[in-house]
């Protein structure tokens, strides 16, 4: 996948300050996790030492440590602390990959092809998340059948703005891997309690309608 | 109060839900362990007078042996003198009663998926895994809607209950390679659920906060 420049992989809300998640992009294992401090970060979702997923383990202040043997990685992804050998000065080569981070429009957005450091932010407008929905099914199925179900659906980028009944949701595009993805939703903040309920309601409708003919092939 | 013994298997998540809702509601339990795997103790003779049914959890008060995960949790629960995982109203009791069932009879499909992959139990292990996964999306979609109601449990505002009797099933999906990722609703939610007075984890669920 060719795909270059800020793509969402989760709603800012769903990472809490000090705690980790794990997702992917185009089949790219990722760690989102959030320190105590409130900033969020992105890296490859690997620990150097035994190859463990990061977003198995937990955060402490503004480390993250392995779920295995709890080494401790700062901001800057180098390892800072080795607990089975407590006095050790940790070589600063152990280092997990980072990527680009940032948070717009009520979602955490990392660059593409990862490694990459863009200049400038992803432009998004300031929204209240919703919910992310996991579906599985390729990205470009989601966006046809979301254009079957929407009204007036406009795209840049890997935003998707749509008329569902009576809101307007900015649906963050977030292609996981070939056979899944996910939609990070977002609101108006002024959107009433019930509309937002409607809401989930439809985009249920969707997933299911996107999945079913995929599994009727698979059966 | 009168001694309860709890025939217990630590890995066994049934055993671990009576486990956390004893402590939760400040109960002592007597325990006594049982080798479920790999000796099968839980169908020896002995076993079998005291639950025909062949299984685990069993609770023995003074009054009864009580042999259904459902109905040990709700004697805890009332148990406890403040009642705190019971809710007072009416609608919210059956709310609760919805998910204790779902939890109970449902998602049983997981604690069946978790054995084929950790204890060698027989079983078709692919079709009990999308089971368990398609729960744990009908979970997270209720989750997602009691979030927009500014709801942090499965019945309400408070945790309950069902909260307690659904949350092992989540917390241990890792055991059979059904990861976290695709949840968010309900990660939030266990991390409220973990900072509930007396929660206690069992193996297979990190102990980190």
């Amino acid at each position: 996948m060719s795909e270059t420049g800020w793509v969402p992989i989760a709603l800012s809300r769903c990472i809490a300050p000090g705690t980790s998640a794990g997702t992917a992009v185009h089949g790219a294992e990722i760690v989102v996790w959030r320190d105590t401090g409130g900033k969020a970060h992105a890296w490859e979702d690997r620990c150097p030492h035994r190859g463990m997923k990061m977003s198995f383990g937990f955060v402490r202040g503004d480390h993250i440590a392995c779920l295995y043997h709890g080494w401790e990685y700062d901001e800057t992804g180098t390892c800072r602390y080795i607990p089975a050998h407590p006095d050790l000065e940790v070589p600063p080569s152990i280092c997990v990959t980072r990527y680009a981070v940032a948070e717009a429009g009520g979602m955490i957005w990392t660059a593409l092809p990862l490694g990459e450091m863009p200049e400038v932010g992803p432009n998004a407008p300031e929204m209240d998340g919703l919910r992310s929905l996991y579906i599985d099914a390729p990205l470009d199925a989601v966006l046809a059948g979301l254009h079957t179900l929407a009204l007036q659906v406009t795209q840049t980028g890997s935003l998707i703005t749509a008329t569902l009944g009576e809101t307007r949701p900015t649906l963050g595009l977030h292609s996981i891997d070939a056979d899944h993805s996910a939609l990070h939703i977002t609101l108006p903040s002024d959107t009433p309690t019930a509309i937002r309920l409607s809401l989930l309601d439809q985009l249920a409708t969707l997933r299911r309608d996107v999945e079913a003919p995929l599994k009727e092939t698979a059966q | 109060m009168t001694q309860l013994v709890l025939h217990n298997y630590d890995l066994d998540d049934a055993c671990y839900r009576v486990r956390l809702v004893a402590s939760c509601c400040d109960l002592s339990v007597e325990l006594r362990n049982v080798d479920m795997f790999p000796g099968m103790e839980q169908v020896s003779p002995p076993y079998l007078t005291l639950n025909p049914l062949g299984r685990l959890p069993i609770l023995e008060t003074a009054e009864a042996t009580l042999r259904q995960t459902g109905a040990i949790l709700l004697y805890l629960a009332g148990l406890d003198p403040q009642k705190r995982l019971l809710p007072t109203d009416t609608s919210e009791l059956a709310q609760m009663t919805d998910w204790l069932f779902f939890a109970e009879h449902d998602l049983s499909v997981a604690t069946t998926a978790r054995a084929i992959s950790i204890m060698d139990v027989p079983g078709d292990g692919p079709a009990t895994l999308a089971q368990t996964r398609a729960l744990l999306r009908i979970m997270e979609d209720h989750m997602s809607a009691q979030d927009v109601k500014g709801l942090g449990f499965f019945a309400g505002a408070e945790i309950t209950l069902a909260d307690l009797a659904l949350f092992p099933a989540f917390a241990l999906s890792r055991d059979c390679n059904i990861d976290h990722d695709a949840f968010p609703a309900l990660r939030l939610w266990a991390r409220r659920v973990r900072a509930t007075p007396g929660f206690i984890v069992m193996p297979g669920i990190p102990d980190y906060h």
